[in-house]
């Protein structure tokens, strides 16, 4: 046994080895799975029901179903909020204890947190392919973009959940605090969720709320996945695509400086 | 083999204005258990920190299995393990799942992995909690899966944060029994504790810490002899009784001293606990407690931090 000579494997193998740790774990926690399927799809359902007489108010586009208009922001919606859920992750790995022995590890603590980021990426995808599913069985979303169009839309979203997933990240490195980051995080969300054009066409609020949603970069995220799913003109997804990098790179780049802090004193 | 696994030297943390490690020195030779005692907030782990790469030192250098902890971090991690105060285990894995994603992240092909697994849950007795989630695991087994997660890669040195805090005394005594092994096969320890009796059992050399300066450093006997004495006590039934003691024991070349029906008495060997009973039994006394008490931390740090 003393032949036996480990010293750290590549890092390559160190994010899978880790992210494959993290879905895991999310396995072994079949309520957890439950509920984070199950969010989404509440959502899905009190939404298009109690939003539907929307379509026949004015500024709504003549001749849309309501799901279909819903079903893009509830996608970058869900993306985000799971992005929230990849920080408070990140927190727990920081009290479950596992993290002080990575750390006496031979191994790039930034392995850590790109490993929590695409374990949550793969999660987030598998979220949003079952609210696809669910939509286009029993709300019958029948977007005009096709398939193609509601891949496109998908894979948006999961950019913009992984860049803000970034962020989160960040913020989870220096806070480290769970319940703190739940309770702002909602905080935060709840307004940058309704005020945009999420549910409801922006031309439809108040003077005020207009311009809140107007400057809302949610907005923009969701007309980008939009467009994609119903295919109207392409507006705007090459911005969302760049502006999701660049808050991903300096996401990444807090996020890596602030877990490097010891973690405890 | 007497080539230093541990050297440290000069170190210091500081923590703002506090500080954590004051020019603090230790070695440990290979194959040998370094204890390192002292009370909470002593500085016992922020030096494992230092030395196990996981804080740099504020000045003083550190060398870990000849490699330096700051400069060469990467070589110290792959050739340690830690136990810390806390059990480091997910515990939303099992106890095979943890040890497996450890060889794993140590450069174990997937079979080696499964392997080294099963091999250590033999050892630690944990394989039939094996498939289990290490959440339900008992503080026992939780401790027994930590070190066995800290033993994958058959590290050189081995740095044990309090190792048995919290334990009952059976997962004490078996903790103790795993650690005398390790070292048997060579593996280097530095164990930090706050009970003497464990760096007695355990350590060859112990370092006393107190506010992050070295108070003290020896052989557990060279320790003893140099701060606490054993003391017995003797408890009796009467103040008169209590004189009569005083005079039967003093007269036995021993000095005690006495306080309300307790008489205590400084003594060097095992041998004058009975000393004392004889002259008792001589003066037809009979105790209604008597014991020899050990010298306890208490005794190292009232000495040691008085001076």
């Amino acid at each position: 046994m003393a032949t036996l000579t480990w010293h750290g494997s590549s890092y390559p193998t160190q994010v899978l080895v880790l992210t494959g740790r993290s879905l895991r774990a999310l396995l072994r926690t079949p309520a957890l799975v439950f509920f984070s399927i199950l969010q989404p799809l509440i959502m899905l359902t009190l939404f298009s029901q109690i939003f539907g007489s929307i379509t026949s108010t004015a500024n709504f586009p003549p001749g849309m179903s309501y799901i279909n208009y819903l079903l893009p922001a509830i996608l970058v919606n869900t993306a985000m909020q799971s992005s929230l859920a990849s920080g408070i992750g990140l927190v727990q790995d920081m009290s479950n204890g596992v993290l002080a022995r990575f750390r006496s590890l031979p191994i790039r603590p930034s392995t850590v947190l790109l490993a929590r980021n695409l374990s949550d990426a793969v999660r987030t995808a598998f979220q949003l392919v079952l609210m696809i599913a669910f939509g286009i069985l029993v709300f019958g979303f029948r977007p005009d973009g096709g398939m193609l169009g509601t891949l496109a839309a998908l894979g948006l979203a999961l950019v913009v959940g992984w860049a803000l997933s970034w962020v989160f990240i960040a913020i989870a490195a220096w806070v480290r605090k769970a319940e703190l980051m739940q309770t702002v995080g909602f905080l935060a969300m709840f307004p940058l969720m309704f005020a945009s054009s999420a549910f409801v066409p922006v031309n439809g609020l108040p003077g005020w709320l207009q311009a809140i949603a107007k400057v809302n970069p949610l907005t923009y995220a969701v007309d980008a996945a939009r467009s994609l799913a119903l295919a109207h003109p392409v507006t705007g997804v090459l911005g969302a695509l760049v502006t999701s990098g660049a808050i991903a790179a300096i996401g990444a780049f807090f996020a890596v400086r602030g877990f490097r802090r010891p973690l405890s004193v | 083999m007497s080539e230093l696994m541990i050297e440290a030297h000069e170190v210091s943390k500081k923590f703002g204005d506090v500080n954590a490690l004051d020019g603090v020195s230790v070695t440990a030779k290979k194959g040998s258990v370094l204890g390192l005692l002292g009370h909470n907030g002593a500085g016992k782990t922020t030096l494992v920190n230092l030395l196990t790469t996981m804080l740099p030192p504020s000045s003083g250098t550190a060398r870990v299995a000849g490699f330096d902890v700051v400069k060469q971090s990467h070589e110290v991690r792959s050739r340690i393990g830690l136990t810390g105060q806390f059990a480091a285990v997910d515990e939303q894995l099992s106890g095979h799942d943890n040890l497996v994603l450890i060889a794993r992240l140590l450069g174990a092909s997937r079979r080696q992995a499964h392997s080294r697994a099963d091999d250590l849950l033999e050892q630690f007795d944990l394989v039939d909690a094996a498939k289990r989630n290490a959440k339900i695991y008992s503080g026992g087994m939780r401790r027994r899966l930590d070190l066995a997660a800290s033993l994958v890669g058959n590290p050189e040195v081995l740095f044990l944060d309090e190792p048995t805090t919290g334990l009952d005394p059976a997962s004490r005594l078996a903790m103790w029994e795993i650690v005398e092994k390790l070292v048997a096969d060579g593996t280097t320890v530095l164990l930090t504790t706050q009970y003497l009796d464990e760096a007695d059992r355990l350590a060859d050399s112990i370092t006393v810490l107190s506010h992050g300066k070295v108070v003290a450093s020896g052989t557990s006997a060279e320790l003893k002899a140099q701060v606490g004495q054993r003391t017995v006590t003797v408890t009796l039934d009467s103040v008169s009784e209590v004189d009569i003691a005083l005079k039967a024991i003093g007269s036995v070349g021993l000095n005690p001293v006495a306080e309300g029906l307790t008489l205590t008495t400084p003594v060097s060997a095992s041998r004058d606990l009975a000393t004392v009973v004889r002259a008792l039994d001589d003066n037809g006394l009979e105790a209604h407690e008597i014991g020899l008490k050990e010298p306890t931390l208490d005794d190292v740090y009232l000495t040691l931090a008085a001076n």
